[in-house]
């Protein structure tokens, strides 16, 4: 950590140059996008004179003010840490890679005993610190070569630290891995609150209500299961509640709501169900496979539910053999190590049949049909006992 | 036969005048277009290797055999030096050494695009060419393979398709000409490093940046911007914290490489010079062996009548 902090002086200068000019504050001041707390005299009307020192400046002598970014007039010295959300998901550009959980008070923790916010808030005039986006757009700027995109500004800002620090400069160390199978995030989709720079909030994994429905008073939901089951965002169900749903620290009493308006939300896709379904007169254990009359075995309980279940709906009549869904399996393409063994040779060009007896794969294979020892697999496994890897 | 021959001097002539005239008025239409030449600005200060320029220049490329993204993840290519070949137009190097604070250097290596390009003045049929936007394309369908341009390049960057038995390319970095050119977008490497290492630009304002990041911070760069003069000046052009013998960029002189050759080689041909001479002695030979013959015959005419 030492040598992180002793490290930042020369970073800050390099960062704040690095990042911004004198020149791009005047060239977006003259555009659209302004940044936040410009002087009003500059919004509305750009005066050569508050950046350049002489009537006619040229390409070769500017004559550029200092830039008011750079005065000690904005820094960020009147904000604390705790008013910045302790964590937050960068993921404005999320397609290649996921966001990054950006754990903002231990940096800013951090900083404080160095340089301060201004290691990062290199731009921070009196007031709301504006974004990185406000200045630094999508695509790098082509009048403005010296200010980089908003991509380069986030990772020479997250960069010049890490790089030093901790001498890792693979992707994967801040990008978390988007689960497989998993879309690319779109930068579009701002319609969870997640999307908007809110810290993750933890899902709660039951919640049980007590409702005044006499024959079924308790209803247990399993929020976490839904979410991840569903692939749910926090909006598909919380899209009518505001703020001050989470943030009114003076909330005493719920708000009275209509039975319509309680079950809305549920019955968008339980329309077919009754009462029951949710309703019972005690609180209800997860889901469980076993309870379909098909416990999973140990390799399936590895799966995602999408795995087999594509659409959602439950498989009827399942035949509790293998083959009933991997009949593709032969002797060539099966890949016997997941079973925890890896056949040997001799063993490897018979057929399944041979030692699986009519194709009864969950008993124990036979071995007596060629050993007269009376061996079993157990005590002479027919190859290497190998650690199982699921595909 | 005279007749003949003079009638074809006559029309070499014209024609070679016409060629030398159409060819100065094409240059001048050229320098006066107004078209900026486009440069890349290579920061290996923020470099971090992650190969996605390569990723980038593959999935531009569309003529380079397709890579998988995470092929270019792997980091083990570091151990040892590699070369752009046939199959990719830039590769990254971790080199041996380290910066100041000792961390890893990493340099891009990939055709330099010449303002005075060796390789498009060795080319024999102009299949190399020197485009008035900055890249040195290459076109397949004039190239008869004699791979002088490979000998000519003084950053060794052209390869050649060995393993292609029936034909054979030179191969090099494109520029992504028709993006930057007609989309008025950025090169594939550029337009996906992350840590904006590269900055694409005209080439004029990329040096005025150079300069200004020098001066700004003294303590992080080498006083210098390789490709600026460096033989006549590049495109792709670099700034560093540590020698640029050690990033591979060979020291190189400001004289560019073709420099030396088109200049015997204009200078002899300058103004229809050499052949008119030749002619004209030929012309003059032929003329005083012509009035010697007239005058023998003339003789021989008068010996006769006597």
């Amino acid at each position: 950590m030492n040598s992180l902090f002793c490290r930042i002086p020369s970073l800050t200068a390099v960062v704040t140059t690095a990042l911004v000019t004198s020149h791009a504050y005047a060239a977006s001041a003259a555009s659209k996008t302004l940044p936040p707390n410009v002087p009003p005299s500059m919004l509305s009307q750009p005066n050569c004179g508050d950046c350049h020192t002489c009537a006619n400046p040229t390409r070769q002598d500017d004559c550029l003010n200092a830039c008011p970014r750079h005065t000690k007039a904005h820094t960020t010295s009147s904000h604390a840490a705790k008013e910045a959300p302790d964590s937050f998901v960068i993921d404005k550009l999320a397609e290649q890679y996921a966001g990054v959980n950006f754990n903002h008070k231990l940096h800013a923790n951090m900083s404080e005993m160095g340089q301060g916010c201004a290691v990062c808030h290199h731009y921070s005039p009196p007031g709301r610190i504006p974004a990185c986006e406000t200045c630094h757009t999508k695509v790098a700027n082509p009048t403005e070569l010296r200010q980089p995109g908003l991509k380069g500004a986030y990772h020479r800002l997250c960069l010049q630290c890490h790089r030093e620090w901790s001498h890792e400069t693979d992707c994967k160390v801040c990008h978390q891995q988007p689960p497989a199978g998993a879309q690319p995030k779109s930068i579009k989709d701002n319609g969870d609150i997640m999307g908007q720079s809110h810290p993750v909030i933890p899902v709660p994994e039951k919640r049980v209500y007590d409702t005044p429905y006499k024959a079924g008073p308790v209803v247990t939901f399993y929020h976490k299961e839904h979410v991840e089951l569903f692939g749910l965002k926090c909006t598909s169900c919380h899209r009518h509640e505001n703020c001050s749903y989470c943030h009114d620290l003076k909330k005493t009493v719920a708000q009275k709501k209509t039975m319509e308006q309680v079950h809305a939300i549920c019955s968008e896709c339980h329309e077919k169900d009754n009462c029951s379904t949710c309703h019972d007169t005690k609180e209800r254990p997860a889901f469980s496979h076993s309870t379909t009359g098909w416990p999973l075995n140990r390799y399936h309980t590895e799966l995602d539910c999408r795995a087999c279940h594509p659409t959602g709906k439950p498989i009827g009549k399942l035949m509790r053999d293998c083959s009933t869904c991997h009949a593709g399996w032969k002797t060539e393409n099966f890949r016997h190590a997941v079973t925890g063994v890896q056949l040997d040779e001799i063993h490897s060009g018979f057929e399944c049949t041979d030692c699986h007896v009519n194709r009864k794969f969950t008993k124990p294979p036979v071995c007596t049909n060629c050993h007269d020892d009376g061996r079993t697999s157990k005590t002479n496994p027919p190859g290497k006992r190998v650690e199982r890897k699921p595909k | 036969m005279t007749v003949n021959r003079r009638a074809f001097l006559k029309l070499a002539a014209g024609a070679s005048g016409t060629l030398v005239a159409s060819r100065a008025s094409a240059n001048a239409v050229a320098s006066n277009s107004g078209v900026e030449p486009f440069g890349v600005l290579v920061d290996t200060t923020f470099c971090i290797g992650c190969r996605k320029c390569e990723l980038g220049c593959n999935q531009n490329n569309r003529d380079l055999p397709r890579r998988d993204s995470p092929q270019f993840e792997d980091k083990r290519v570091f151990d040892t030096h590699r070369r752009p070949d046939a199959t990719s137009y830039t590769v990254i190097n971790r080199l041996p050494t380290v910066d100041t604070k000792g961390e890893p250097v990493f340099a891009k290596a990939q055709c330099m695009h010449c303002v005075h390009p060796a390789c498009a003045s060795a080319c024999i049929v102009g299949a190399l060419q020197k485009t008035p936007e900055g890249p040195v394309t290459y076109d397949a369908w004039k190239c008869i393979g004699c791979r002088y341009c490979m000998v000519a390049c003084p950053f060794q960057i052209p390869a050649y398709e060995y393993a292609n038995a029936l034909t054979p390319q030179v191969r090099k970095c494109t520029f992504c000409y028709e993006q930057i050119v007609t989309q008025g977008s950025r090169p594939g490497c550029v337009a996906n490093c992350p840590n904006e290492a590269l900055t694409f630009g005209k080439r004029s304002e990329l040096i005025e940046l150079a300069h200004a990041k020098i001066a700004t911070h003294r303590e992080r760069y080498i006083d210098h911007v390789y490709g600026e003069t460096e033989i006549g000046g590049t495109s792709f052009m670099y700034l560093s914290a540590v020698d640029f013998k050690a990033l591979d960029l060979p020291e190189q002189g400001d004289t560019p490489t073709p420099a030396l050759t088109e200049k015997i080689q204009h200078g002899v041909f300058k103004g229809f010079v050499p052949p008119v001479a030749l002619y004209g002695l030929l012309g003059l030979v032929y003329l005083s062996r012509r009035k010697e013959e007239v005058e023998n015959t003339a003789a021989d005419k008068d010996e006769h009548h006597e």
